[in-house]
């Protein structure tokens, strides 16, 4: 009986559209997941789409998807019979309540195992596709899946269906149960937020209900061969995870039985009480039957149609829809989950140990994010509500038959629509002010929210709610519609990603995005996005009217009728609102267009593509081409930051640094949009090429220049920032916060063009030849060459004009500063060589000076950001401290910090400059405990590349980040500590580990540090740690002293310039012992990784009262190859190992709390260490301050346990 | 003032739920007579404009007077500025008291001002007995409650045509007496067609009348008409309950009710069929059952 029941449950629910429009969906999400470009389900490159990982993933990320469909079986299962009243009939056959109650979940259960057997299925059939890229996929492995189905998503869907279920049979609610599930959601990932502390790592591995902590936790530092092709051992957390899991879904079987009453319910005592209220008010009334009233009979007035009538009947109509959508229990649940929702987005929203401030720009992008698609769901949703209300309440015929117009429907729905998204974003709002003012934050700026969030997200959303609504009075039945809605959705966001349909004129709802700044507020790029929002509402008011036009009165679903009717009904007013919505239309589209393709030239991704490719096979012939180097630049920038067009003339002395004799300069622009090259003259020389379409020329001299010859060359490029582009909008000259690199600004000799097409694919598609590979450490011919174009700038003049109301600024001492006419012009001229990487800005600025070792170091900031700018004065005056003294003197006269807007978020050091993102540093907030000292970490870091590469850069091959980056981190990190103390150092590093091992888990060639590519995670993470290690073993004067001597080799020289293996050299010369000698090589030319772990340290007290400590220790080394395969080598060095009185790195650790720390010889394999202390530690550890690259740091440190309870 | 010509419609699935209808229906009550199925309600809403019939015309309005006759199919929204329609069955909106919703019905209607409202309003709920519960919630309401609502909601602003469907189904007898002697005075003027399977209704109230089976008219007449038409066709008997089958066997029976414990049959004889049967009083019931009588023999003969 039992079985029947379920199979009749299973047979039943399969009846049910949203068991199949649920299918669909996560069928069409992995089987396009495993072959479409740009539609991929997580973000790892380098990770097959259907690796051992992703299978795992993907199985974690659907069951949760799939918990309100499997909360909406399972309590319809149970609330189903006495919602329709058919319960009693069911309960007097002579089924067992076991029977009946276990039946209907097994039933229920089946249903969502069988949904989710879409995953295996969709991904193999995803991975046949003829389109799928071989590249991206790996075998398909029917292990994996088996995994993944069992031990993964049938016990996760076994969790929350069992829980739903109690749920819903305590509550007997499907909106309940909703909530539950909405509530439970919440609860799920703010408590994965909250507690990533690490000590709590293998409880919440174990009691997180999905496991999908315990499968990040044991992938965690996987290299990417591993995470393709190898699954968790199911054993530890994971087995306990699931057992414990397992143990509660029966339990709340056991509940949900218990329970059950299979007796009737009767009413509730709250359905008493209403009741016997009803009851009382209508006792007094006696018996109405018998009322007659004298004017029985009287003539009821007749109607009057007219416009009055009509005013009131829309009156009417509108006030009864907000009171229809107010009233309804499913909007304070809406309102609620829109608070929750915001909450939950804004408590993830810094990175990791960024803290931020929550100005309203930096809380509106996250909130817009994390509501978008609840949002899309909401107007979608009630469309469908709004639209069937009258008759899925029966009331159509009712109503339809009145004489009413169809827009008496559409508008009034419409705008209750607008009503309800209008509400939630309003929370969502609150919700973030609330937020703001717990934060002590109470700088509210309600009118940003306005314009920035609420008014274009609600037009967005009334856009899509205009298809559905016309979706839904065109469908013959509400799940019809939905379905519809949901494949226009899924379009749409498959389009977002993909960009099939890249143009926004093409692309329904699409506008070109606004960016938003403190500095700049929503600058012109509104015009841009509102232009084409008028554009898609004149549509949406085009397709609302099809709707009034067509709208579906009383029983009739058919078109036809519709059809011929609505020809006639387009005579009058409706004929003219179209005819005006479709002028609007074409004249927003056109006004879009001149800006989007005539201005801005737009192109597909494809023309684009071949643009860059046309280009290469044109001029990438002369790639390697000898060409003068600039020896002496004069530049002349007018810039018009209201009008957004900056005018440059230049003048550059170019000299032939090269052995031979050039006969022809080639001239050319490094990008390829937005800036022209009007004007170009080389003295001696005729033009004998100009590509205008590519802004490239070529000169040929009379008389070709000898090496040493120079030669003078004036040129005048424009920038003008006209209308709006499709995407990605020129944010360099803006009305306040002007950045323009020279990138952006100047021509480059020769040819540089950073635009080349990277992806090996495209270019054989193209028939390019592969892109050189970076020159290899020994190929000694490529230290000709530096990593920037150019080389080394002896003499910079540059004169920058801009409107009078702003600050203009340039690299250089600043020579003159006048303001005349309404203009400002100041004239900066360099005092010392310089690379050609330099900034130029303006703005309105707030600025804030400190004299610092004959250094004027300067922030210019926007008035509102002030809360970071002396800790950044503070940090600039620590880094001349430490830089001057250890690595020589800095350059210039001054240092300045300049804001920018937040367009681009990052921190960029120029010549004398940082150029600092207000969404970078400006709006950090560190006076909580448990940050790092994010802005000084940036500040240091970047002022410590005027050293590096401001004075000494690397040649262009292998390694050459070393000499940025790995310096920079270095020397930041040595401030820091002179800041912080060495103490605090620690987690910095533990930081850096962390990133390093995370970021090698996506690697596919992870080369030594001396080799380094472009990999950042090597260069500043693995670099930072290596270069710690190096200064705790031969010092950090050593290290310094290395630097030192470099420099003096090195500084402003031409080439050859210099390779990691000339660094190493010197680092080497500061070894004393061939163990430090090995441990370079460990460090610089291998991979190495460490595994070092403490096992159960004890501690016993002697008769003297001293303590006898003893600590197992357990250690290996591996190499590594490039693609994460390890092998073992034998360990035998010279490592700290420590006794605390704390834990090192928790919060109350002090130095005070070192009881022992020294080095002692590790080797491989299991030892055990006897020490004899005065104290008694409480923790004993090896490598206790993580200097090592070990994939498990955490064991390093364990607390000593006392005699008696030693093992 | 109402005529349909060659009514048709077919619903998507094959079902020819009117059959080539044509009908003139004069002011006063009209009385639609058919059991459940035979098409009374998507002819209802076919007049009321909710249903557009897959051919035929129907058309409203007097063509000797001033204003032309309506073209409901082609321009349904000049109807129902003159159209009360109780449907079948109906639902309503949840959170709104009869008052209230009533009031909306108004404004829908077109009665703009404030002071007609209230006026209609309350002439109506006192008129259908609703207005000691005025602010009950309507979805509260019972079946008969809610019924008396929808007849209310029909009669706002004095409509040329009134269609009524089923609407005594779920009234007790007061209420019902009620409720047709508010249509009788009202259909003095105006065109009212009130459908029902009931024939006392029809019998009690209608100057004319139509029985319709399997979408097709059947007969149409003044009740009066149809009952002398049939006179001399209907025969009755009082038999025991065993003789029944036989009897069903012998003749075509009509009705059979029981009296006193014996059953009474109706049977429908063009010749005194004697075997103790008498000449019955016929009445509309024996027109409405001889009529589907002949309509079960027609369908028999054609299958």
């Amino acid at each position: 009986m039992l079985i029947k029941i379920a199979v009749f449950e299973f047979r039943y629910l399969l009846r049910n559209p949203l068991v199949w429009i649920t299918a669909a969906i996560f069928f069409a999400m992995i089987f396009f997941s495993m072959n479409l470009e740009g539609w991929e389900l997580g973000s790892e490159g380098g990770l097959y789409r259907n690796s051992s990982y992703a299978t795992l993933r993907n199985s974690l990320m659907f069951t949760l998807m799939f918990m309100f469909a499997s909360a909406s079986f399972v309590a319809n299962a149970v609330i189903r019979d006495d919602e329709t009243g058919y319960g009693p009939i069911i309960r007097s056959t002579p089924i067992t309540k076991f029977e009946y109650v276990i039946g209907r979940f097994l039933g229920a259960y089946a249903i969502t195992a069988a949904c989710m057997l879409v995953l295996p299925i969709g991904s193999l059939l995803g991975t046949l596709m003829p389109w799928a890229n071989p590249a991206s996929l790996g075998p398909n492995r029917i292990t994996d899946h088996l995994y993944a189905y069992f031990l993964i998503a049938l016990p996760n869907l076994l969790t929350h269906s069992a829980i739903f279920f109690a749920l819903a049979t305590i509550t007997r609610s499907m909106m309940a149960t909703y909530l539950a599930v909405i509530s439970f959601l919440f609860a799920f990932f703010s408590l994965q937020e909250g507690l990533v502390r690490p000590q709590l790592n293998a409880a919440v591995a174990i009691g997180e209900p999905f496991a999908a902590r315990a499968v990040k936790d044991a992938v965690r530092y996987w290299t990417l061969a591993e995470r393709n092709a190898m699954l968790p051992d199911f054993s530890g957390a994971l087995l306990y995870n699931r057992l414990l899991w397992i143990g509660v879904s029966v339990l709340c079987l056991a509940v949900a039985y218990a329970v059950y009453r299979f007796a009737d319910r009767g009413m509730s005592k709250r359905e008493r009480k209403k009741l016997k209220a009803a009851q009382r008010e209508q006792a007094p009334r006696g018996t109405p039957s018998v009322e007659r009233r004298p004017d029985e009979g009287r003539a009821l007035p007749s109607p009057r149609h007219g416009n009055p009538a009509l005013r009131a009947l829309m009156w009417l109509r509108v006030k009864f829809e907000f009171r229809q959508v107010i009233l309804s229990p499913a909007f304070p649940v809406l309102l609620l989950f829109g608070m929750f929702q915001t909450v939950f987005a804004l408590a993830g929203r810094s990175p990791e140990y960024q803290p931020e401030y929550p100005t309203t720009l930096s809380l509106i992008p996250e909130i817009a994010e994390g509501f978008r698609l609840a949002l899309m769901v909401v107007a979608v949703y009630y469309a469908g509500e709004l639209v069937w209300r009258e008759r899925d309440r029966r009331v159509h015929e009712l109503i339809d038959a009145a004489p009413i117009p169809n827009w008496a429907y559409v508008v009034p729905k419409t705008m209750a629509l607008a009503l309800v998204l209008v509400s939630v974003l309003l929370c969502n709002v609150s919700a973030a002010i609330a937020l703001q003012l717990s934060e002590g934050f109470t700088d509210i700026e309600l009118g940003k929210y306005v314009l920035w969030y609420v008014l274009p997200n609600s037009f967005d959303m009334l856009l899509l709610a205009a298809v559905a609504i016309l979706v839904q009075s065109l469908s013959p039945h509400k799940a019809v519609g939905w379905g519809v809605m949901l494949l226009f959705m899924l379009w749409q966001e498959l389009n977002r990603t993909a960009r099939f349909v890249n143009h926004n004129l093409l692309n329904y709802g699409e506008t070109p995005s606004m960016p938003l700044s403190d500095l700049n507020g929503a600058a012109f790029f509104w015009k841009g996005a509102w232009t084409v929002r008028l554009y898609w509402g004149a549509l949406a008011v085009v397709l609302l009217l099809v709707a009034h036009l067509l709208w579906r009165r009383g029983t009739e679903i058919r078109l036809k009728p519709r059809l011929v009717l609505a020809r006639r009904r387009l005579a009058g007013a409706p004929g003219l609102v179209g005819a005006a919505a479709l002028l609007a239309f074409a004249a927003t589209g056109a006004y879009a267009y001149y800006n989007i393709n005539i201005l801005h030239g737009y192109r597909t991704k494809e023309e684009a593509e071949i643009a860059a490719v046309d280009f290469e096979k044109r001029f990438g012939k002369y790639k390697g081409l000898p060409q003068p180097s600039l020896e002496e630049a004069t530049l002349d920038i007018a810039l018009d930051p209201y009008e957004r067009r900056a005018v440059t003339r230049g003048r550059y002395l170019l000299r032939n640094l090269t052995a031979q004799p050039i006969a022809d300069l080639h001239v050319s622009l490094p990008v390829k949009y937005g800036l022209d090259l009007t004007e170009v003259a080389v003295a001696g020389a005729r033009q004998v090429l100009n590509d205008e379409k590519y802004n490239y020329r070529i000169y040929r001299l009379a008389r070709p220049m000898q090496p040493n010859d120079t030669v003078l060359l004036t040129f005048e490029t424009r920038r003008w920032h006209r209308g709006f582009r499709n995407a990605s909008q020129d944010t360099a000259i803006l009305e306040n916060g002007t950045l323009l690199t020279e990138e952006e600004l100047i021509p480059v000799l020769g040819n540089y063009y950073p635009g080349l097409i990277q992806d090996p694919e495209t270019r054989r598609k193209y028939g390019l030849p592969e892109l050189p590979a970076q020159p290899k450490l020994e190929d000694l011919s490529a230290t000709s060459k530096v990593s920037f174009p150019n080389g080394w700038i002896k003499k910079f003049d540059i004169t920058l004009s801009t409107a009078a109301d702003q600050t203009p600024l340039a690299p250089g001492k600043k020579i003159s500063d006048v303001t005349r006419d309404g203009r400002r012009t100041a004239r900066f001229v360099s005092t010392a060589p310089m690379r050609l990487r330099f900034s130029v800005q303006s703005g309105r600025y707030a600025e804030k000076h400190r004299k610092h070792r004959g250094v004027d170091l300067a922030v210019y900031y926007h008035p509102r950001h002030h809360w970071n700018v002396d800790r950044m004065l503070d940090a600039m005056a620590a880094s001349l401290d430490y830089y001057e003294p250890n690595f020589g003197p800095y350059q210039q006269d001054h240092f300045r910090v300049i804001e920018f807007p937040g367009y681009r978020g990052y921190a960029e050091a120029f010549a004398g400059t940082i150029a600092f993102s207000e969404s970078a540093g400006f709006t950090g907030q560190y006076n909580k405990e448990d940050s790092f000292d994010f802005v000084s970490g940036m500040t240091v870091h970047e002022f410590a590349h005027q050293w590096w590469p401001g004075q000494m850069a690397g040649a262009e091959m292998e390694g050459y980040s070393v000499f940025v980056e790995t310096l920079a981190q270095y020397s930041a990190h040595m401030v820091m500590k002179q800041m912080y103390g060495e103490d605090q150092i620690r987690p910095y590093l533990r930081y850096e580990l962390h990133r390093y091992l995370g970021g090698r888990a996506w690697e596919t060639n992870e080369p030594p540090l001396a080799r380094v590519g472009s990999q950042s995670y090597i260069a500043y993470r693995k670099g930072a740690m290596v270069m710690y290690l190096l200064s705790k073993r031969i010092g950090e004067d050593g290290v310094n002293r290395a630097l030192r001597n470099m420099l003096a080799r090195y500084k402003w020289k031409g080439a050859p310039y210099p390779r990691t293996l000339d660094l190493i050299a010197a680092f080497r010369a500061e070894a004393k012992t061939p163990e430090d000698q090995e441990l370079i090589t460990d460090l610089f030319e291998r991979v190495t990784l460490y595994d070092l772990e403490v096992d159960a340290p004890t501690a016993t007290q002697r008769a003297d009262g001293r303590w006898d400590v003893t600590i197992p220790i357990a250690a290996k080394k591996f190499y590594a190859t490039g693609d994460g395969v390890e092998t073992e080598t034998p360990l035998a060095e010279r490592i700290e190992v420590g006794l605390f009185t704390a834990e090192p790195g928790s919060d109350a650790f002090q130095q005070s709390d070192v009881i022992m720390m020294e080095r002692q010889p590790i080797r491989s394999g299991i030892q055990t260490l006897k020490f004899v202390t005065e104290k008694r530690p409480a923790f004993a550890g090896v490598d206790p301050y993580n200097f090592y690259i070990d994939r498990d740091s955490a064991d390093n440190v364990l607390p000593v346990a006392s005699p008696g309870s030693a093992k | 003032m109402l005529n349909l010509e060659k009514v048709t419609h077919v619903y998507p699935n094959g079902t020819r739920a009117l059959d080539d209808v044509t009908l003139s229906i004069p002011k006063g009550m009209y009385g639609l007579l058919g059991p459940n199925g035979a098409g009374k309600s998507t002819l209802m809403r076919a007049i009321a404009t909710l249903q557009t019939p897959t051919s035929g015309t129907i058309r409203f309005g007097d063509p000797t007077g001033s204003h032309p006759a309506i073209d409901v199919i082609a321009e349904p929204e000049r109807l129902r500025r003159t159209l009360g329609y109780l449907p079948q069955d109906f639902g309503v909106y949840p959170r709104i008291s009869a008052q209230d919703m009533l009031d909306h019905m108004a404004v829908l209607k077109g009665i703009a001002s404030k002071a007609d409202r209230k006026a209609t309003v309350e002439t109506l709920l006192h008129q259908v007995n609703l207005w000691s519960v005025r602010k009950k919630m309507l979805a509260g309401f019972s079946g008969g409650m809610r019924q008396r609502f929808g007849i209310a909601q029909a009669l706002i602003g004095n409509p040329g045509l009134i269609i009524v469907d089923e609407p005594t189904a779920g009234l007790d007898p007061e209420e019902r007496n009620r409720f047709l002697n508010l249509l009788a005075e009202i259909g003095e003027n105006v065109v009212v067609i009130l459908s029902t399977h009931i024939v006392e209704d029809v019998s009690d109230l209608c100057h004319r009348m139509a029985v319709l089976t399997d979408g097709r008219v059947q007969v149409e007449g003044s009740p009066q008409e149809l009952i002398r038409a049939t006179r001399g066709r209907i025969w009755m008997k009082v038999v025991d309950r065993a003789e029944l089958p036989d009897v069903r066997e012998r003749y075509e029976v009509l009705s059979t009710r029981l009296s006193a414990g014996r059953t009474v049959v109706h049977v429908l004889s063009d010749r005194d069929p004697g075997d103790g049967f008498t000449a019955a009083d016929a009445d509309l019931e024996d027109v409405y059952f001889s009529t589907l009588a002949a309509t079960r023999a027609q369908s028999r003969r054609a299958a």
